[in-house]
């Protein structure tokens, strides 16, 4: 999907890098690592939002895929309705204007919000106006979906729903995921590779493949499932007492 | 229910109460209507002046509610072109800065003489734009440069151009802003086409202002408290309207703004 060469970022002090980095397509990765570890400034830096200080960004094909990005907070318009804040893309950008109104329906119906189109977003709760974030990024028919810690302000029922209906929607699609967040279960249970960073300035620390699938509905998780959490865990605890 | 009669009764309650306790001190203590009328006093003279005194309240209304339109939609238009270039905004707001900080009595002559004084309701205009002008555009421009940082990606990552980010995100995000700046902008105004009035005399035509001091000039005490209380009442109604037009417009934004 993407490569990243030798990669660095700073602004007044090195942020990030060197990172080299090689994402396949339709994959899902996890990014793991304490707070200023430089895991959104990568996922802003694969958006091309930033660019790096030195390296190179090699996207497939030498063309940008179409980018969808879901932030830690909603970035809902308060001012339109949840269809509206889904035809956003199409509104703004170019080559989105021939994306259609029953896309933005189908897509809204996808995240389980069918009814709620002409909503306003503070009538919605918190895991509700996720979804509609996540609608807008599925609308664009993006292939590359980042997302920057979306489900942390959320509880933890809302936060398993959200997750299962991510998996959904990634194992139908043509889509590479890209997924910041704290929490090991969550980035064990959702991606395929999870990669640790380390801060100051942010490196890999390590990368791990999860191959076993996890079964969180009868509670049978498997004991690889464990084991890659207590790995994981372990890796960030030595990595914040250095 | 009783609770909500009653937080509606109870300033209506006391502002009566308070009227009455004026109404007997007056009479007990055998005040002079020049040193202070009794609110009977003020009913009656309001009622035998009532045709000057709505013309003049007319007259004062026209003003600021010109002064207010021409200093929102000019301040608005400023903070635009400070939100499109850093250059424009340091070299103008100073220049904003100075006119808020100079006090309007000590530039009204000044203007007064400029436009001449046959013209003295324009400069009156003049100078309640210059009152109400600078509330609007501090706060617009707060509210352009207040855009959520995420928000501000999301464009850059859909490809908005200057005018598209402008209009579909930045003045949408500013409104509460700026309505809050023209809720203090709107008694500015009145504030400022009373000041001037006093300062510059009103020409031709005769605002609150004028019969006030009209009125103090020929020791009508009720003929003033008359022209102050419609003076009071045309603030607080212009208030209401941009408190309710604040309430209508502001019905889709949650109250964080989020």
């Amino acid at each position: 999907m993407f490569k990243f060469n030798k990669i660095y970022k700073e602004y007044d002090a090195p942020i990030l890098g060197p990172i080299s980095l090689d994402i396949k397509k339709n994959s899902f990765v996890s990014i793991l690592g304490s707070s200023g570890a430089g895991k959104s400034t990568l996922l802003r830096l694969a958006s091309d939002l930033i660019k790096p200080t030195s390296g190179s960004i090699e996207y497939a094909n030498n063309e940008k895929p179409n980018i969808g990005f879901v932030f830690q907070d909603p970035t809902l318009l308060p001012w339109r309705t949840v269809i509206d804040n889904v035809l956003l893309p199409a509104e703004l950008t170019s080559k989105n204007k021939k994306l259609s109104k029953e896309k933005a329906y189908f897509w809204l119906s996808k995240v389980g919000l069918e009814g709620k189109e002409n909503s306003l977003p503070n009538q919605l709760s918190g895991g509700q106006k996720m979804r509609v974030s996540i609608a807008r990024a599925m609308f664009q028919d993006c292939s590359l979906l980042l997302m920057d810690e979306p489900f942390a302000a959320l509880d933890e029922v809302s936060r398993n729903k959200l997750e299962d209906d991510l998996l959904d929607i990634w194992k139908k699609n043509e889509l590479t995921v890209l997924f910041v967040t704290h929490s090991v279960t969550e980035a064990v249970y959702l991606a395929q590779r999870v990669l640790v960073m380390s801060s100051n300035p942010g490196k890999i620390l390590d990368d791990v493949i999860i191959t076993e699938k996890r079964l969180r509905d009868d509670g049978q998780q498997s004991s690889e499932f464990f084991s890659k959490i207590n790995y994981l865990t372990n890796i960030l605890k030595k990595e914040k007492s250095e | 229910m009783i609770k909500r009669y009653l937080s509606f009764m109870a300033p209506i309650i006391t502002f009566l109460l308070l009227l009455f306790a004026w109404e007997l001190i007056v009479n007990f203590q055998n005040i002079p209507k020049y040193i202070l009328p009794a609110p009977t006093d003020i009913f009656t003279s309001f009622l035998l002046n009532y045709s000057d005194l709505l013309r003049s309240t007319f007259i004062t209304f026209r003003i600021t509610f010109f002064a207010f339109m021409i200093a929102s939609l000019l301040a608005i238009f400023i903070a635009i072109l400070f939100s499109q270039s850093k250059i424009i905004e340091l070299s103008l707001y100073p220049i904003a800065v100075i006119f808020q900080v100079t006090p309007v009595v000590a530039i009204a002559p000044l203007i007064l003489i400029w436009v001449g004084l046959d013209n003295a309701e324009f400069a009156i205009l003049i100078l309640a734009v210059i009152v109400a002008f600078f509330p609007v555009l501090a706060n617009t421009n707060l509210g352009i440069r207040s855009v959520e940082k995420n928000l501000s990606e999301l464009f850059s990552l859909y490809e908005a151009n200057r005018f598209q980010r402008l209009f579909k995100l930045q003045l949408p995000y500013a409104l509460p802003f700026i309505l809050t700046g023209m809720k203090t902008s709107i008694g500015l105004a009145l504030i400022g086409s009373v000041v001037a009035e006093f300062v510059a005399g009103s020409g031709t035509s005769t605002g609150l202002a004028w019969r006030i001091i009209e009125a103090g000039n020929r020791l009508d005490v009720p003929k003033l408290f008359a022209a102050l209380i419609l003076l009071v009442v045309l603030g607080v109604i212009l208030f209401l309207i941009m408190s309710l037009l604040e309430k209508i417009l502001l019905k889709r934004w949650d109250i964080d703004k989020s």
